[in-house]
């Protein structure tokens, strides 16, 4: 089930659990409005590095990293991973990233 | 090894039996528990890394690494079709004391652990239903 709702200005479709549903409508304002919907505020530099990271990994391989190469390319602990993201790489940073919901790997 | 029980208490809600401990597991409200415990693949989570954390402090407690606790972040990587476990990522902060010559020792021994190792060896699961 789909629904459309405003995220950074625009009108998006969104999965039922929040996930946008065309990558191509991801940008910068929605990213930042998807974060607030996972209860981030703010989107620090480090956020970014890990949500450009998932992002450029998904445009070229059309799927999600796995977490461990995610943490290893971003050089983030796992632990630092969910202090971004509290719901986690799957859950959190996907979905600000604009990947569809992932069905597995993070 | 002593036999485990499972019983149900209400809803998604069971009890877990074992020696003389009792803890709970449910499903999350999203799937139509009430979140009253680990769900039962949380819990294969946690026996990961409660054997890891225990093995690990062993080791160093036995070598004399004291700067510190041994302590463990983890998580699932699920995926589908069936669902299931596809993976278990882990993170083990060591002692400061740890030296780098057996910090790489416990990285190779970390996969012989037992928990680990049972997964890796695939184990055999014999059901019956009664």
């Amino acid at each position: 089930m789909s629904d459309t709702v405003e995220l950074g200005g625009k009108m998006v479709e969104i999965d039922e659990d929040g996930f946008i549903q065309d990558p191509d409508v991801w940008d910068e304002a929605v990213a930042l409005s998807l974060a607030k919907t996972e209860g981030v505020d703010e989107l620090t530099e480090t956020h970014w590095k890990l949500v450009n990271y998932l992002r450029d990994y998904y445009l070229e391989y059309n799927m999600a990293p796995m977490i461990r190469k995610l943490c290893k390319q971003t050089n983030l602990s796992l632990k630092e991973v969910y202090d971004l993201f509290p719901s986690g790489p799957a859950k959190g940073a996907c979905k600000v990233a604009g990947l569809p919901k992932p069905t597995g790997c993070v | 090894m002593d036999l485990i029980t499972v019983t149900r208490e209400e809803g998604l809600r069971f009890s877990i039996r074992l020696r003389d401990h009792v803890i709970t597991t449910d499903m999350s409200v999203d799937e139509g528990g009430k979140d009253g415990g680990p769900s039962p693949v949380e819990f294969l989570g946690v026996a990961s890394g409660a054997c890891l954390a225990t093995m690990v402090q062993a080791y160093c407690d036995t070598r004399g690494y004291s700067d510190g606790d041994v302590s463990v972040s983890l998580t699932l990587e699920l995926v589908e079709n069936p669902n299931r476990v596809g993976g278990i990522v882990l993170d083990v902060d060591l002692p400061k004391d740890v030296p780098e010559g057996d910090r790489e020792k416990l990285r190779k021994m970390a996969l012989r652990m037992p928990v680990p190792a049972t997964l890796k060896s695939k184990p055999r699961v014999d059901i019956e239903m009664y």
